[in-house]
C-alpha cells in the first residue's frame, strides 16, 4: 500500500496541476450567459468548497477538454444539461442525485472519480456536495477567483518544475563519522540516507565487484583469472585501476553503444514496406559502428548529439561523422507516409535527448507539459526542410573487389538514372500540360485522400502526391507574395458564388500591384475572370504559350544543328519557363532527389519500377564485400518553406503558419525563429547549449540508471510535468554540471558513478558493520531499511539486476569460447554461427523490425520501432524454456562441457571445480561439490550413440537443371531446430524462406531456386531398392511437385501432387560408391501449402566392393536405410550429464543476475 | 538405468544442501515464496473492471477480404437488380463518381434455425448453428488495404505498430494457466503484415502472441534436450537447488525467486503445452464434428480443435488466422475462390461451436469471425466474375460468451454497399470484446511515451444491442 501511494503520488499531483489549468483557463472564458441555477448566498461556499473540488476531481474527464458520458461540470449550464442520461443533480433530493450516488458508490465500475483516476472523495467532500445541491446548487455566474492569477499559478508550476529550471551547482552535504572516504556522490547520498536514520551496506565483496563493473562497463563476464587477480590485488588503486581499464576496452563501446541503440530505436530494416522496396537500410550498421567508435573514443557528448543531428552542417567536409545521422533516418518507414516519418524523428529527438513528450502535441497541446502544438509544428518544419540523400564513399581502387563492386554499383545507378530521367521528362510533360487541372484539383485536397500506396495510379490520372505538392507550393508562394501566382492566390479567396461579383474588384487590386505581379500575368488579367476555372485557364494559356515558344526554340535549334538554348530570351518568359522546367520547389519539376523524398509524385508502374532498380542498387550495396561506406544523411532543402500546424494532427485540416523555432519550455521568452536552412543546426545547437536544462540532466541520468539499475529520476525520458521528481535533485544537478564542465565527457561520468562508495556497496540487505543507527542488530536494522525505504530509492544498497538478453548470450558464447571478436559490419542473425562456427557479439546480430524473432521479445528486448526509455524485466516461463531447450543454449552447454574434458585423466571432482571457475569465477561450496559430483555420477555416461546409417543423409536445398536432369547448386541448410533443418532460426527465413525438411516432411522454397531436397548418398557401390509413398494433404493452394532423381540416370519420377498421393518406388537401381539420389520438393505455380509428407527407405540389395561400409554394419547387403527413423539434426541430440550441468550453471541466477 | 523421481533423487543428493532449500524443494514452494513471485508476475489472474460475461476468446480472421454479399448479408434486390447501372461514390480506394454494374452473389440463401437468419449456401453447417450466433452486418472499418486493414482489426491503429488485442487481453487479464501462454495465434502462414499481428510492442513482451504453426512442431522449444523428462526433472532439481543456495546468499530479491519459479512453470509447460496438441484422445466422433482426420496435424480443423482444447486449459486469447498472406479470400479475379476456402472452414467452426455448446464452455467463451473488410457488389462490367475490397459495409459474426444469440445486428442498404443501421467500426469491436471480458476498453490503459494509451485509441463504444 505504502508503495503504491508513493509511487503514485506524483501522478496525482500532475493531474491535479493538470486540472487546475483547466480550470483556470475556464475562469477566463466564462460567459456571460452562463447563467447561475438559482441565484443564492451560497457564492462562497461554492468558490471554497465546491468550485476547487469540481475543478480537481471531476473536470478532468468532464470539462473543456474531455466530456465522459456527455458530462461536463464546468458551467452552470452544463450543470444543468446534465449527461447522456439527463441532470446530474436533484435539488430536491440530493442524496438520489447521479452526483452523490457516483461518488459514494463502493462498486468500483460506478464510484466517480474512477479509481484508475483517483481515490474515493472524502466524507467532507460528499457533505460539501451534497449540502450545495440541497441548498440549490447555485453557480455564481462570476468567478470571485481574480482573473488571471490562475495563469500566473500555471505558468509558476511551469518555470519551478524541477526539470525546466536552470541547473544549479549544490554544495557538496559534509558528513560526519565515515569510515570510508567518501567521494561526492556518496556525500549526496549518504546525506539523505542518514536524515532517513539509514546508511550504506557493506562494501560488496571483491568477486561480486569485478563482476558488476565489468558487466556495466564491457557488457561481459571477467574472466576466473582476472577475478583472482584482482581479489588477491591489495593495492589501493586496484579498483581504479581496473575501472580504467575497463573504460578503456574497446568492449566498452559495445556495451555502451547498444545502450544507446535503444534510445535511437536501431533496427537494421524499414519495418513494413511494400514488396517492391528493400526492406534493409543500407546504412544502419554503418551507424552501429560510428555509435560504438564514438563511445570508445569518449567523443564528448554534446558533439555526439550535435553530430547526430546535424554532421552535414557542422563538419561537411568529414564524410564519416555522416554516418552519425542514422539517429534520424533509421527510423521506421511507416511505408512512406511523411507526418508519421517527421513524428518518429521528434519523438527520438525530444524524448531521447530532451527527456520531453513532445510527440504529445502532434494533435493538441500538450495536456501536462508547456508544449503547445505550435512548438511540434515549429519542430515538424526543421525536419520536413531536410531531406535523405545517399552518401557514397568509394573504397580503395585497385583490388578486384573494389573494381567489381564499384563498377557494379555504377551499372546499377546508370540503370536507374536512366529511367529516372526518362520518366521524369515524360512525366513532367504530363505535369506542364494539365497544370489548369491541377491548380482545379488543389483545391478540393479531400478528393485526392492520403498519399496511400492502395491506390493504382494510372499515367493518364492526376497524382495526389503532385495535386498536394501544388497545393504545397501555392501556400509558399503566398508566403513569399510570389509574382506569377498573386493573381491565382487573390482569386482563390472568393467562393464560387460570390466569385462574379467580387471578381471586378480584385481584378483591380491585382491592377493597382501591377509592380509585384508578372507581366504576363498581369497582362491576362486586364478582364476580370467569371470563375476560378477560368483563372485556372488564363494561367494554362500564360504557360503554354510559353511552352510552345519554348520547344519551338529547341525545335529550331536542334534543326539548325545549333547548340541546345540554355534560356528564353525575354526574361519574363524565362521567369516561367523556369517554374516549368528548372525550379526544384516547381509542383511541374520533380526533383532529382532520393526514392524516400519524391515517390509520391509518379504513377503507380513507374514508382514501382524505379523502387525495383533502386532495390537492385540497395542489395548491392549490402552485399558489399569490400569497405565502402554508405550514409544516408539528411541536408537541408534547397527551397524552405515555414510549416503550418495540422489541426488535430491530420495534414488535410491545416492550421496556421508557424516559424521554425526551438521548444519555448527551453528556449524562453527569448526565442528567435531559425535563420540558417531547415534551422537543424540551430536545432541541434539549442539541444547541447550548456544552459539547456535537459539534455545534460537526462543523459547523467540515463548513465546513473544503466549503472544503479533505476535513474535518479525513474522515468528517464519524461521529465515533464507529471514525472517523479528525482530522488536526489542536487546530485542530478551536480553530475550534470560537473559533467558539462568535464567536456561532456561520458567517461569521467563513468568514473565518477563507478568510483563512489554508493556503487561499491552490497546488493544484500544487510548494513556495513558499526554504522547501525541506533545498535539495533543486524537483522533488526535491515527490517527498519525496508521499512522506510522498501524501494531502495536512497540506496541503502546495491540493485541487484539481471543480465539483459545481449548480455546472456554474450556470456553464453564467451564461456563456450566461441567468440568472434571482430568489431563492426554487417549484421548477422544472433544464433547461426558466422564462418568457422564462431558467434559474434549481440550488437552485431540482425534486428529485424518486422519480423523480431520471438526470443529477443521473450527477454525484453528494446521495442525498435520507438525510441526505448528502458527494459521491461519480466520473467515468464518462455525464458526459462529457451534456457532449458533452446538449441543454441544447448550447444553452448556442449562447447562448455568439451572445454573440461582435457585432460581425460582429470576426475570428476576436478572437472566440476574446473566448471565452477569458469562460470562462477569461484570454486563450489563443499555442498555444491557434492551435489554436482552425485549429479554427474548418478548418471549414465553413455549416451546412446547415432548410428552409423544417419550419416548417408544430408538435408539441403537447390535447383533442378532441366535439360540435364541433375541438381544443380546443392547447398545445406544451415540450421537446425531440434526437428527441423531450415534456412535460419525462424521460419520463413529472410533469405531461405520456407525451405525446411524433417523426419517426414519436406517442405520446398519460395521459389524454383530453393526446392528442398532429402539427399541420399551411397556409401558404397551396388544395388537398391526405393520405396516411399508421398503424400500432399492439403485441399489449398495448388499443390507440389515431387522428384526422385539420381545423379547417375537423373529425374526417374517426377509428379505433381495436390490433395493426392503418389508412390515413389523403384525396384532395381545401380549406385556407384558416392552416388546421391535426391528427394526433391519443388514449388508448383504458386507458394501455398508446399509440402509432402515424404520419408522414404532404401535398402542394399546387392553390394559390389566398397571403400567403406556403414558402421557397424554386419551385412553388407540388406541394410535398410530409413528417412524417419535415420532423421537428425544438430540439436537432436541430447545433452549428456556434462552437458547438462554446465547448462545448469550458464542458466542459474548467479550466472545471469548480478549482485 | 536407475530410474529417479524427483524426490528420492533430492532426498539422495540434497543432504549437502542448505535447509532452507530443501525445505522449498520438497515444499515446492513455500506461501511467501509464491506471493513475492506472484506479485512480480504480470501473467497473474487479474480482474476485470467489472463481472465479465466471457473467460477468454477465440478470435478467427478470415484473410483476403470475405465478401458480405456472398455469405452472411442476403440481399435479394442484389439479385433482381443484376447488371444494374449505380453510381459508386468510390472505386479503388479513389474517391469521384464511377459507373459500376450491381453483380449478383453467384450462391443462394437460405433461412436456419428458429431465428430464420439467412445464411449462403457458402456456409451451411454454420447455418445450421446460426441461433446461436449474432451476425453483424454492418461492419465498417477505415482502411481497404490488406495489411493496414488487418493491422487495424488487430490492434486499432493501421499505421502505427501497436500491441495485438490479444496482448491487452493478457495485459488486463493476465491467465489462469501459467502452464501454457496467455495469448496464442495458431497462424498456418504469417498474415499480411507478419508478426505485427500479435505483438505486445510498448507492453511488456510476455504478452505478446506466441505463434503456433501447424505441423511437426507446433511450439518451438517444448522438447526437452535430454533423455527423458525424468532426467530433465533432476536437472532442474540441481538448478533449484543451486539457485536457492545462491538466494540465501544474496538477498531475498522477487525477481530471482520469480525466475526460480518460471523454471518450475517451464517444466509444466513442456508435459502440458505438447498434450494440447496432441488430439489423440479426441474420440471419433469429435473429429468428425471437426472434420478432421485421425493423425492429421494441420487443417483448419485441426486449428478449431486445438483451440478447444486450449480453451479448456485456459488460455486467455487464440486466434485462429484463416490461411494467411497468400490463396485467401481476395477473390478479385473470380468469386468462385470463396468456394473452396467456405468449405475449408464451414464444418470446423460450426463444430467448434457445437462442441464449446455442448462441453458448457461457450457461456464463457467469446467466439469472434471476422475479416478485413468486405467486397464490391458491383464491378466495371457486369459480367467480371470477380470482387474488389469494400470496406464501407462487410459481415461478423459473435457467439457466446455473453453476446445475443440468433440476432442479426446492422443493415446495410438493398445492395449491399452501404452501411442503414447500427453500423459496427472495428474499434467497437474491440470494445465490445473487452466489455464482454470485464474489461472497459478506456480503463484499459498503458503509459507510454507521455500518453495514456489503449486498444481503442480515442474510439470504440461498446454495442450493448448485442450483449445478453
Amino acid at each position: 500500500m505504502l508503495q503504491t501511494t508513493f509511487r503514485d503520488a506524483p501522478r496525482v499531483i500532475g493531474k491535479v496541476i493538470c486540472w487546475l489549468r483547466f480550470a483556470l483557463t475556464l475562469c477566463l472564458f466564462m460567459t456571460p450567459q452562463s447563467a447561475p441555477l438559482c441565484a443564492g448566498a451560497d457564492d462562497d461556499f461554492f468558490e471554497t468548497r465546491i468550485r476547487p473540488l469540481l475543478v480537481e476531481r471531476c473536470q478532468g474527464c468532464h470539462g473543456e477538454k474531455k466530456q465522459w458520458a456527455g458530462l461536463r461540470l464546468d458551467s452552470a449550464n452544463a450543470l444543468q444539461q446534465g449527461g447522456e442520461n439527463g441532470p446530474v443533480v436533484d435539488t430536491n433530493s440530493p442524496n438520489e442525485s447521479e452526483l452523490i450516488i457516483r461518488v459514494m458508490s463502493d462498486d468500483d465500475s460506478i464510484r466517480m472519480p474512477p479509481p484508475e483516476v483517483g481515490a474515493a472523495l472524502t466524507a467532507d467532500n460528499v457533505r460539501d456536495l451534497r449540502h450545495w445541491i440541497a441548498s440549490g446548487a447555485s453557480w455564481p455566474e462570476k468567478s470571485s477567483l481574480p482573473t488571471g492569477s490562475g495563469l500566473t499559478d500555471v505558468e509558476r508550476a511551469f518555470k519551478e518544475h524541477w526539470a525546466f529550471r536552470p541547473m544549479e551547482m549544490p554544495t557538496v552535504p559534509a558528513i560526519k563519522n565515515l569510515d570510508r572516504k567518501p567521494q561526492a556522490i556518496d556525500a549526496f547520498v549518504l546525506y539523505k540516507l542518514q536524515a532517513a536514520g539509514l546508511s550504506f551496506s557493506q562494501p560488496a565483496d571483491r568477486r561480486t565487484l569485478i563482476r558488476r563493473a565489468t558487466y556495466d562497463l564491457t557488457g561481459l563476464p571477467p574472466t576466473s583469472d582476472e577475478v583472482t587477480a584482482f581479489v588477491s590485488d591489495q593495492s589501493t588503486d586496484a579498483y581504479e585501476r581496473l575501472i580504467d581499464k575497463l573504460l578503456a576496452s574497446p568492449h566498452y563501446g559495445e556495451k555502451w553503444g547498444r545502450i544507446w541503440l535503444d534510445i535511437a530505436r536501431y533496427a537494421d530494416t524499414k519495418g513494413y514496406v511494400y514488396a517492391r522496396e528493400e526492406r534493409f537500410f543500407t546504412h544502419a550498421s554503418m551507424y552501429r559502428d560510428w555509435v560504438i567508435k564514438a563511445f570508445n573514443d569518449d567523443l564528448p557528448y554534446d558533439k555526439f548529439v550535435l553530430l547526430q543531428l546535424a554532421a552535414d552542417c557542422v563538419s561537411p567536409e568529414q564524410t564519416d561523422a555522416l554516418a552519425a545521422m542514422g539517429f534520424l533516418t533509421l527510423g521506421r518507414r511507416f511505408l512512406g507516409v511523411i507526418p508519421d516519418i517527421m513524428d518518429d524523428r521528434i519523438d527520438v529527438v525530444s524524448r531521447g535527448l530532451l527527456g520531453l513528450t513532445v510527440g504529445c502535441a502532434r494533435c493538441h497541446d500538450h495536456k501536462y507539459d508547456p508544449i503547445p502544438t505550435a512548438d511540434y509544428y515549429s519542430l515538424y518544419g526543421v525536419f520536413s526542410n531536410s531531406i535523405e540523400r545517399e552518401v557514397f564513399v568509394p573504397p580503395a581502387m585497385g583490388s578486384p573487389a573494389a573494381d567489381n563492386y564499384v563498377n557494379g554499383l555504377r551499372e546499377r545507378e546508370q540503370t536507374y538514372h536512366d529511367y529516372f530521367e526518362t520518366q521524369r521528362s515524360e512525366a513532367q510533360t504530363r505535369f506542364r500540360n494539365r497544370i489548369v487541372d491541377y491548380l482545379m484539383a488543389q483545391r478540393e485536397l479531400d478528393k485526392y485522400p492520403e498519399l496511400t500506396f492502395s491506390q493504382i495510379i494510372a499515367k493518364a490520372e492526376l497524382i495526389p502526391g503532385v495535386v498536394h505538392r501544388w497545393a504545397a507550393f501555392l501556400e509558399r508562394a503566398e508566403q513569399t507574395l510570389d509574382p506569377i501566382f498573386a493573381a491565382w492566390i487573390a482569386f482563390a479567396k472568393l467562393n464560387d458564388d460570390e466569385f462574379a461579383t467580387k471578381s471586378p474588384s480584385v481584378m483591380q487590386t491585382i491592377q493597382q500591384a501591377s509592380l509585384t505581379i508578372h507581366p504576363r500575368v498581369l497582362a491576362a488579367f486586364d478582364t476580370p475572370p467569371t470563375s476560378a476555372k477560368d483563372v485556372a485557364d488564363r494561367y494554362g494559356k500564360i504557360f503554354s504559350t510559353v511552352d510552345q515558344a519554348w520547344t519551338e526554340l529547341c525545335d529550331r535549334a536542334n534543326k539548325d544543328g545549333s547548340p541546345t538554348p540554355l534560356e528564353l530570351p525575354n526574361a519574363d518568359d524565362e521567369s516561367l519557363r523556369k517554374f516549368l522546367y528548372q525550379n526544384d520547389d516547381s509542383p511541374c519539376v520533380i526533383p532529382r532527389e532520393s526514392m524516400a523524398t519524391i515517390e509520391w509524385l509518379w504513377d503507380t508502374s513507374t514508382v514501382e519500377e524505379l523502387w525495383k532498380k533502386q532495390g537492385e542498387i540497395d542489395r548491392w550495396v549490402l552485399q558489399r564485400p569490400v569497405d565502402a561506406p554508405h550514409y544516408v544523411a539528411l541536408v537541408d532543402q534547397n527551397t524552405t518553406y515555414e510549416p503550418r500546424i495540422f489541426r488535430r494532427g491530420n495534414p488535410a485540416n491545416k492550421g496556421t503558419v508557424v516559424p521554425r523555432q526551438f521548444l519555448s519550455v527551453i528556449a524562453g521568452d527569448k526565442r528567435q525563429p531559425f535563420q540558417r536552412g531547415s534551422g537543424r543546426l540551430e536545432m541541434a545547437r539549442a539541444i547541447v547549449e550548456p544552459t539547456n536544462p535537459l539534455t545534460a540532466r537526462v543523459w547523467v541520468n540515463r548513465v546513473w540508471q544503466n549503472h544503479f539499475g533505476r535513474g535518479l529520476v525513474e522515468t528517464p525520458s519524461d521529465f515533464g510535468m507529471r514525472s517523479a521528481p528525482p530522488s536526489h535533485p542536487e546530485l542530478l544537478d551536480w553530475l550534470a554540471l560537473n559533467f558539462i564542465a568535464n567536456n561532456w565527457s561520458t567517461r569521467w561520468l563513468h568514473r565518477t558513478m563507478l568510483l563512489s562508495n554508493a556503487y561499491q556497496q552490497s546488493s544484500s540487505e544487510t548494513p556495513s558493520s558499526g554504522q547501525t543507527p541506533d545498535g539495533k542488530t543486524s537483522t533488526g536494522f535491515q527490517s527498519h531499511a525496508n521499512e522506510v525505504d522498501p524501494e531502495n530509492r536512497l540506496l541503502w544498497r546495491m540493485n541487484p539486476r539481471r543480465l539483459t538478453f545481449e548480455e546472456m548470450r554474450d556470456t553464453m558464447i564467451v564461456y563456450a569460447d566461441e567468440v568472434d571478436w571482430g568489431m563492426g559490419g554487417k549484421a548477422t542473425d544472433a544464433f547461426t554461427p558466422i564462418a568457422g562456427g564462431r558467434y559474434r557479439r549481440s550488437i552485431y546480430g540482425q534486428i529485424d523490425r518486422q519480423y523480431l524473432p520471438t526470443v529477443l521479445n521473450v527477454f525484453d528486448f528494446a521495442n525498435p520501432d520507438m525510441h526505448s526509455p528502458q527494459r521491461n524485466e519480466t520473467t515468464v516461463p518462455q525464458q526459462a524454456l529457451f534456457n532449458l531447450n533452446h538449441p543454441f543454449v544447448a550447444g553452448r552447454a556442449r562447447a562448455i562441457a568439451g572445454r573440461i574434458q582435457q585432460p581425460a585423466s582429470v576426475n570428476v571432482g576436478d572437472r566440476v571445480r574446473h566448471l565452477f571457475e569458469l562460470i562462477y569465477q569461484r570454486p563450489p561450496t563443499p555442498d555444491q561439490l557434492a551435489s554436482a559430483t552425485e549429479f554427474i555420477e548418478l548418471q549414465p555416461q553413455a549416451m546412446p550413440k547415432a548410428p552409423g546409417l544417419q550419416r548417408d543423409w544430408s538435408y539441403g536445398y537447390g535447383s533442378i537443371d532441366e535439360a540435364n536432369q541433375r541438381i544443380k547448386n546443392f547447398d545445406k541448410l544451415p540450421y537446425s531446430t531440434s526437428a527441423l533443418w531450415q534456412g535460419g532460426a525462424q521460419l520463413p527465413d529472410g533469405t531461405l524462406g520456407w525451405v525446411h525438411i524433417g523426419a517426414q516432411t519436406i517442405h520446398a522454397g519460395n521459389d524454383k531456386d530453393h526446392s528442398a531436397i532429402r539427399r541420399w548418398t551411397a556409401p558404397r557401390s551396388g544395388t537398391i531398392r526405393i520405396r516411399s509413398s508421398a503424400a500432399h494433404e492439403h485441399p489449398q493452394g495448388d499443390g507440389v511437385r515431387g522428384i526422385l532423381l539420381s545423379s547417375r540416370s537423373g529425374i526417374v519420377q517426377s509428379n505433381i501432387l495436390f490433395n493426392s498421393q503418389a508412390r515413389f518406388d523403384v525396384e532395381q537401381l545401380e549406385v556407384q560408391a558416392g552416388d546421391t539420389i535426391d528427394f526433391v520438393v519443388e514449388l508448383h505455380e504458386t507458394l501455398s501449402y508446399e509440402d509432402l509428407t515424404w520419408a522414404p527407405t532404401i535398402t542394399l540389395t546387392a553390394s559390389a566392393e566398397g571403400p567403406e561400409g556403414p558402421a557397424g554394419a554386419d551385412d553388407s547387403t540388406n541394410i535398410e536405410w530409413d528417412a524417419d527413423r535415420d532423421f537428425q539434426t544438430d540439436d537432436s541430440g541430447v545433452l549428456n550429464p556434462w552437458e547438462q550441468l554446465a547448462q545448469v550453471l550458464i542458466v542459474s541466477n548467479e550466472c545471469m543476475f548480478l549482485d | 538405468m536407475r530410474h529417479l523421481d524427483r524426490r528420492t533423487w533430492l532426498k539422495q543428493s540434497s543432504r549437502g544442501l542448505s535447509a532452507v532449500a530443501l525445505t522449498g524443494l520438497l515444499a515446492e514452494t513455500n506461501q511467501a515464496d509464491a506471493d513475492s513471485a506472484r506479485d512480480s508476475d504480470p501473467l497473474t489472474a487479474k480482474h476485470g473492471h467489472f463481472p465479465a460475461t466471457a473467460d477468454r476468446v477465440i478470435f478467427v480472421y478470415s484473410t483476403g477480404g470475405v465478401s458480405q454479399v456472398d455469405t452472411w448479408d442476403y440481399k435479394p434486390q442484389l439479385y433482381t437488380d443484376h447488371g444494374k447501372k449505380i453510381t459508386a461514390s468510390r472505386w479503388l480506394n479513389k474517391p469521384g463518381e464511377f459507373e459500376r454494374f450491381l453483380t449478383k452473389p453467384r450462391w443462394a440463401f437460405k433461412q436456419y434455425g428458429q431465428s430464420g437468419t439467412w445464411v449462403s449456401d457458402l456456409f451451411p453447417q454454420l447455418g445450421s448453428v446460426v441461433d446461436d450466433l449474432c451476425v453483424l452486418n454492418a461492419m465498417v472499418c477505415d482502411s481497404d488495404g490488406h495489411d493496414k486493414g488487418t493491422l487495424a482489426a488487430h490492434t486499432g491503429s493501421a499505421q502505427f505498430a501497436r500491441p495485438s488485442h490479444g496482448a491487452w487481453v493478457s495485459y488486463g487479464l493476465g491467465t489462469v494457466n501459467q502452464n501454457l501462454p496467455s495469448f496464442m495465434v495458431i497462424a498456418p502462414q504469417p498474415p499480411y503484415s507478419g508478426a505485427q499481428v500479435w505483438a505486445s510492442d510498448f507492453l511488456p513482451g510476455c504478452h505478446q502472441g506466441t505463434h503456433v504453426v501447424p505441423g511437426v512442431e507446433p511450439l518451438p522449444y517444448l522438447k526437452p534436450l535430454v533423455g527423458s523428462a525424468n532426467l530433465q526433472g533432476i536437472e532442474l532439481e540441481l538448478l533449484s537447488a543451486i539457485n536457492r543456495d545462491h538466494l540465501e546468499r544474496t538477498s531475498a530479491d522477487a525477481a530471482l525467486e520469480a525466475r526460480i519459479r518460471s523454471f518450475e512453470t517451464a517444466f509444466g509447460m513442456q508435459a502440458e503445452a505438447p498434450e494440447a496438441f496432441d488430439l489423440s484422445q479426441e474420440t471419433d466422433e469429435t473429429l468428425r464434428l471437426y472434420g478432421i482426420d485421425r493423425g492429421a496435424t494441420q487443417g483448419f480443423g485441426w486449428q478449431c480443435l486445438v483451440a478447444r482444447r486450449l480453451a479448456e486449459r485456459g488460455v486467455r486469447f487464440i486466434e485462429l488466422i484463416d490461411v494467411g498472406s497468400a490463396n485467401n479470400w481476395d477473390s478479385h479475379g473470380d468469386m468462385a475462390a470463396h468456394e473452396p476456402l467456405a468449405k475449408a472452414i464451414d464444418q470446423p467452426l460450426a463444430g467448434l461451436i457445437r462442441d464449446l455448446k455442448r462441453r458448457g464452455m461457450l457461456d464463457r467463451t467469446l467466439v469472434v469471425w471476422t475479416t478485413e473488410f468486405g467486397r464490391t457488389p458491383f464491378h466495371q462490367s457486369v459480367d467480371h466474375p470477380g470482387r474488389e475490397h469494400h470496406n464501407l459495409v462487410f459481415s461478423s459474426w459473435l457467439a457466446g460468451g455473453g453476446i445475443r444469440s440468433g440476432i442479426v445486428h446492422g443493415k446495410s442498404d438493398e445492395h449491399g454497399i452501404l452501411p442503414v443501421q447500427d453500423s459496427v467500426h472495428t474499434h467497437d469491436l474491440h470494445a465490445t470484446m473487452l466489455h464482454c471480458l470485464g474489461l472497459d476498453h478506456e480503463r484499459l490503459t498503458y503509459r507510454h511515451a507521455g500518453r495514456d494509451y489503449r486498444l481503442t485509441d480515442v474510439a470504440g463504444r461498446v454495442v450493448r444491442e448485442v450483449l445478453v
